[in-house]
């Protein structure tokens, strides 16, 4: 049910799918990175959710609901916008050198959730590492391999935090070390 | 009250606050290791304020230092950070944390004069953070609604926005007395604060008038609003109002915005003590148990029953005061306080009634297992999560304040 005050997280949802079609996947996952760039500026330093030493982790998935009710109204299934935008950056991933750099994506508001939570990492003098995601339309799990290997962890680790949790990373305090 | 167990704990208070500062300056809700190893700005301001009571000014002025320089860059402080000052917060909005911050800040102001203030008071440290003051400040009045003068916040001091969402007493009473905090310290620094001075004005009237029920003759929890923007708020989607008894209920009077032999304060806690003392156990309830959001079984909280025991102290009734203080003394458990204390019943019903709903997490288990195993478990009560540093801060203000007064 859309209502005026609530029309915004699918409206936005919306403006995804638009983009996709106008500009295509790579300006619209540019577009989404920027986007939670410049709220992490706004919103200064720090990692939200829990936090197990340096694992990071958020039990509920912020974006679910919204999510949910949006892929509802097209009958359960992911818009094709969102798919192509998904497959695009899993390419990306696995083609590139730096592929640890690009989150573990089980959905396209993964790309905002982690270009904010790494910009926020970076303010605090940290490297976010997206380790695994798990979708909350499907429980699906997803991971960034490289990510893994670069935080130290194994898959298994990883599995055990999305046991409770819909999305895992890593804080790296290099200078730390 | 029995002084020698008053002061042991009381010495022991100024050692757990000296304990569980990190070397950052961050004080620790609850120490490394236990259920809150993070730095909660509310919990945090009290350490400060405690820090001030006790004589111990370095101490504050570091713990002030590393929560000034974590503002976020509009201007608010989160629900709580870590020990390197970053934001980690996983609640909404909780603004008496920008109250409470200045409201310490004011304290170690006034704390660092003395009885010579003019010469004495640390100005050069409030200049330094001049700028964290301005936009704390900012970000209060950002928050205030316009139609009604309150300030609007998601959560409050029980991080509960079923009950808090909207313009809520004690975040209204922590701010405004945050606000006057920094127009005390901006006049003494000869700095133009009166356009702050006017909206603290407006605040207090707003708390005095619209947060207070003549019928009643009590102050009320919370007018409940969604949209802090709301205008005309008769018509937000949760327009209502939360009249139910809560310990908080006491803060204009706790933050100074109001004399405590006013009559408006004084019947206040007559309501507080006849429905939130515990008729089982002693100590004060934070709020009615069928809220039923009881977290290690309903049961009294020591720092609101410090908080409370300030009102007895101040309007001299000695009894009273002994009666609050004496449990606190009491139930500390090797000269610790723990952050509430229930029966094994209750808190076995808590259990039976979070499990059937499935709403037990894990930081929940954990707690569940340390309080069945702690000592008290045997003498029949839950004492849950100990030492925690609030109420250690609390009795250092307020055994300071009988003291002086009765000591």
């Amino acid at each position: 049910m859309i209502r005026l005050e609530n029309m915004l997280p699918k409206a936005f949802l919306m403006g995804i799918m638009e983009m996709v079609d106008r500009f295509g996947p790579e300006e619209t996952f540019n577009w989404l990175v920027d986007i939670g760039i410049k709220l992490a500026e706004i919103e200064g330093p720090g990692f939200e959710g829990a936090r197990e030493n340096n694992v990071n982790y958020l039990p509920v998935c912020p974006f679910g609901s919204d999510l949910v009710e949006f892929v509802e109204m097209y009958g359960g299934e992911q818009p094709s916008q969102f798919l192509e935008l998904i497959e695009h950056v899993k390419n990306k991933k696995e083609a590139s050198e730096d592929g640890w750099n690009y989150p573990a994506l089980s959905g396209v508001l993964g790309i905002l959730h982690y270009s904010y939570s790494k910009k926020r990492a970076e303010l605090a003098g940290a490297e976010l590492l997206s380790l695994g995601a798990k979708s909350p339309l499907t429980n699906d799990l997803e991971y960034n391999y490289k990510a893994i290997e670069r935080a130290g962890m194994t898959k298994e680790e990883v599995d055990d935090y999305l046991k409770k949790s819909y999305c895992v990373f890593k804080i790296d305090y290099h200078d730390k070390e | 009250m029995n002084h020698k167990k008053a002061y042991e704990l009381y010495e022991n208070s100024v050692k757990i606050l000296m304990e569980n500062q990190h070397e950052n300056g961050g004080f620790y809700a609850s120490p490394p290791g236990t259920r809150y190893p993070f730095i909660y700005p509310r919990d945090h301001s009290m350490a400060i304020i405690g820090s001030v009571d006790a004589g111990l000014m370095d101490q504050a002025k570091k713990g002030l230092d590393f929560v000034l320089s974590s503002q976020k860059p509009l201007g608010e402080f989160s629900q709580r950070y870590d020990v390197d000052g970053n934001d980690a917060s996983y609640k909404d909005l909780q603004i008496d944390g920008n109250g409470l911050v200045l409201y310490a800040l004011g304290k170690y102001f006034e704390g660092s004069g003395g009885s010579f203030f003019e010469a004495m008071a640390d100005k050069e440290f409030v200049l330094k953070h001049w700028e964290a003051i301005e936009k704390a400040v900012g970000f209060i009045l950002m928050n205030k609604n316009e139609e009604v003068d309150l300030i609007h916040t998601v959560n409050s001091i029980h991080e509960y926005p079923a009950y808090e969402h909207g313009f809520e007493i004690y975040a209204n009473s922590a701010c405004c007395a945050g606000i006057f905090a920094a127009v005390k310290m901006g006049k003494a620094l000869g700095k133009d604060v009166s356009q702050w001075e006017e909206e603290a004005n407006k605040i207090r009237n707003s708390i005095m008038a619209k947060l207070y029920s003549a019928r009643r003759r009590s102050f009320i929890k919370c007018i409940r609003v969604k949209d802090r923007t709301s205008n005309p708020i008769g018509y937000d989607a949760f327009a209502s109002s939360v009249i139910d008894v809560d310990a908080v209920e006491y803060a204009p009077a706790f933050f100074g915005l109001v004399d405590d032999t006013d009559i408006k304060v004084r019947s206040t806690v007559k309501r507080i003590h006849e429905n939130l003392w515990d008729k089982e156990i002693g100590g004060l309830n934070r709020y009615p148990e069928m809220w039923d959001r009881n977290n290690g079984g309903y049961g009294p909280w020591p720092h609101f029953t410090c908080e409370l025991a300030h009102h007895y102290i101040r309007v001299d009734n000695q009894d009273m005061a002994d009666l609050y203080l004496e449990w606190v003394v009491d139930m500390a458990h090797k000269n610790q306080l723990p952050e509430h204390i229930s029966t094994i019943e209750r808190f076995e019903m808590w259990v039976e009634d979070y499990t059937s709903a499935k709403i037990l997490r894990d930081s929940k288990l954990k707690m569940i297992e340390n309080t069945r195993n702690h000592p008290k478990w045997q003498d029949g009560l839950a004492y849950v999560t100990i030492p925690l540093i609030w109420p250690h801060a609390e009795f250092i203000s307020v055994y300071r304040s009988y003291m002086e007064k009765y000591g």
